[in-house]
């Protein structure tokens, strides 16, 4: 069986799967997100975003979708991109690994505060 | 602007990635450069994309083909395309400058290429080699040895110096630094400035001791070279060091008469370069030489010519297409225009008896008419002689250009079979100022472009002739 790429999941690529959890969004949409999530710690360049992008998209974790409904005007040839299942349950995965850790940091008196 | 720089920043690329994400990327970039339009936004974007280089360029190359990750050691080479399709024609092109940098880098060193010059020679009248310091490579021949008088214009056909040899002798140490010692005593000896000569020498002896001559293999040039630093220290541009690569004679050249016939017969073909004589509208005379020839062979040509302008109001005379000659020419010319003997300076010859003019000239009416004289950039050396002492005695309005300031270059030395240097000896003292037209040329009374001189000193001379 040949060793998965996403295997440790890379930040980028988490980032970009929790990016497309709740909505499908383009290039730059997630880039958007991602600097959101991030509290602007992490903007996505182009080469970063879209290398991630395309190993998501050989893994079969996000797929390309057709543009939505409401796109407007000069946005059709934009790519949109949505979580699929198996995306969705990788960064599910990867987000109790880390609540793992955060429990562990705490238990150590490494970390404080209410988080997960 | 920026887009531009982008989209090439993205040619860095692999080609997979360029055809599949490459639109999209710089879509991403518009995106980002249109909202962060703010100085310190811009800077972070830019720091960004630099770090995203950094980043996603070698995780891209990495990524490569999965069949090189997956080719086990030890068996046969096997050989995988990187890119797929074939190398567009622009790619080829770079490719192939590229591969020629190594190859001329390597015969540079090695002498075995040299960039061909240009030469600009002239192609109408190929016996006169000018003996300006100021020619090309394609000049480089030796001056005639211990001529004391002559300007620039030495006829090619009477040096007999055998050109072109079969092959051309590398040049060693030893010859190098013979060369470097001959012409630092040549100079000591003669240049005309001892202290400036005993500076030069230590520079070209400190030159020496760097291992600045290391290497120079080419006779041509290293002369070049040691001329362009004995003009660095001197400020003098008859100073000169040239090489004859057929080898110069150790006893002085001296005209062969069936060569002296050649220069005649030249001479004679060309009227003696005097162009055109002629009387223009409203009684002007002009007179278009182009070199001032050696009087042995011209006087008759010139005296006619002089005849016919001897009734003219004014007088033109076009030296814009004139490269110097002998100054017994400039001085029987001149002698017209004075009715008294006028002492002609000229910053390379000792005062003689024979730089004075032989003034008054018998019959001659142009002494007291208005006189003008056309020059050019091109105006060099025995015309510019003429320029000069015909304007700082205020006989003559120069109308033209700047002239192009050579003066003759002395006394050639031999050093050895292929090296030679040209040292001034004599510096004659200037009536009219501290410097000459020794590489600042003649400045004209009117500055005009040389197209347009003629019609600026007729127009000067019927101003001059109605009052």
């Amino acid at each position: 069986m040949p060793k998965r790429k996403l295997d440790p999941l890379p930040w980028a690529a988490f980032q970009i799967l929790l990016a497309l959890a709740d909505e499908d969004r383009h290039g730059y949409g997630i880039m958007r997100q991602v600097e959101q999530q991030t509290d602007r710690r992490l903007r996505l360049g182009p080469g970063t975003l879209y290398g991630s992008i395309r190993t998501l998209l050989d893994e079969k974790l996000i797929v390309e979708v057709e543009p939505r409904g409401e796109a407007k005007a000069g946005e059709e040839r934009r790519r949109y991109y949505r979580l699929t299942a198996a995306g969705r349950k990788l960064a599910r995965a990867e987000a109790e690994r880390l609540a793992d850790l955060l429990r562990v940091a705490r238990s150590k008196k490494i970390l404080r505060g209410d988080y997960v | 602007m920026s887009e531009k720089i982008y989209a090439w920043l993205l040619r860095l690329y692999p080609s997979r990635f360029r055809e599949e994400y490459g639109e999209a990327a710089l879509e991403l970039f518009r995106d980002r450069a249109s909202a962060e339009r703010e100085f310190f936004a811009r800077v972070r974007l830019w720091l960004d994309l630099l770090r995203d280089l950094a980043v996603s360029l070698p995780r891209e190359y990495g990524r490569g083909q999965p069949a090189f990750a997956a080719t086990p050691a030890n068996i046969r080479p096997s050989f995988y395309f990187a890119e797929n399709g074939s190398p567009h024609a622009g790619a080829l092109l770079t490719g192939a400058l590229l591969s020629l940098i190594p190859v001329f880098a390597l015969a540079i060193p090695f002498g075995q290429y040299r960039v061909p010059h240009l030469s600009f020679a002239p192609v109408r009248r190929p016996l006169y080699v000018r003996r300006s310091p100021l020619a090309g490579p394609a000049h480089k021949m030796p001056r005639r040895v211990n001529h004391p008088d002559g300007f620039q214009i030495l006829p090619a056909v009477m040096l007999n110096v055998p050109q072109e040899p079969a092959e051309v002798p590398k040049l060693d140490a030893a010859e190098r630094r013979r060369v470097v010692q001959t012409a630092v005593s040549d100079l000591k000896q003669h240049y005309v400035s001892p202290a400036v000569a005993r500076k030069i020498a230590d520079a070209l002896t400190a030159h020496e001791k760097a291992g600045d001559y290391d290497g120079v293999t080419d006779g041509a040039s290293f002369a070049d070279l040691l001329t362009r630093q004995l003009q660095d220290v001197s400020r003098d541009l008859h100073l000169d060091v040239a090489y004859v690569s057929g080898g110069i004679p150790d006893r002085p050249i001296g005209p062969r008469p069936e060569s002296t016939a050649r220069y005649r017969q030249a001479l004679e073909q060309e009227n003696c370069t005097f162009e055109k004589v002629a009387i223009l509208a409203r009684n002007i005379g002009y007179l278009k030489i182009n070199s001032f020839p050696d009087v042995a062979f011209c006087r008759q040509t010139a005296t006619e010519a002089m005849t016919k302008l001897n009734g003219a109001d004014a007088t033109i005379f076009d030296l814009r297409d004139n490269r110097g000659g002998y100054r017994e020419m400039v001085s029987l010319i001149a002698a017209y225009l004075f009715d008294h003997p006028e002492y002609l300076y000229s910053p390379r010859d000792l005062v003689t008896e024979e730089s004075w003019t032989r003034s008054p000239v018998a019959g001659s009416r142009l002494a007291d008419k208005p006189a003008y004289v056309l020059t050019s950039g091109r105006t060099a050396s025995a015309a510019e002689q003429f320029s000069y002492d015909l304007k700082m005695l205020r006989r003559a309005i120069i109308v033209g250009e700047t002239t192009r300031g050579a003066t003759h270059s002395g006394v050639f030395y031999r050093i050895d079979e292929h090296f030679g240097i040209g040292i001034p000896e004599v510096k004659a003292i200037n009536p009219y100022s501290q410097s000459d037209w020794a590489v600042v040329g003649v400045d004209p009374d009117v500055k005009v472009p040389a197209a347009e001189a003629l019609d600026r000193a007729v127009q000067l001379a019927e101003g001059r002739l109605r009052k």
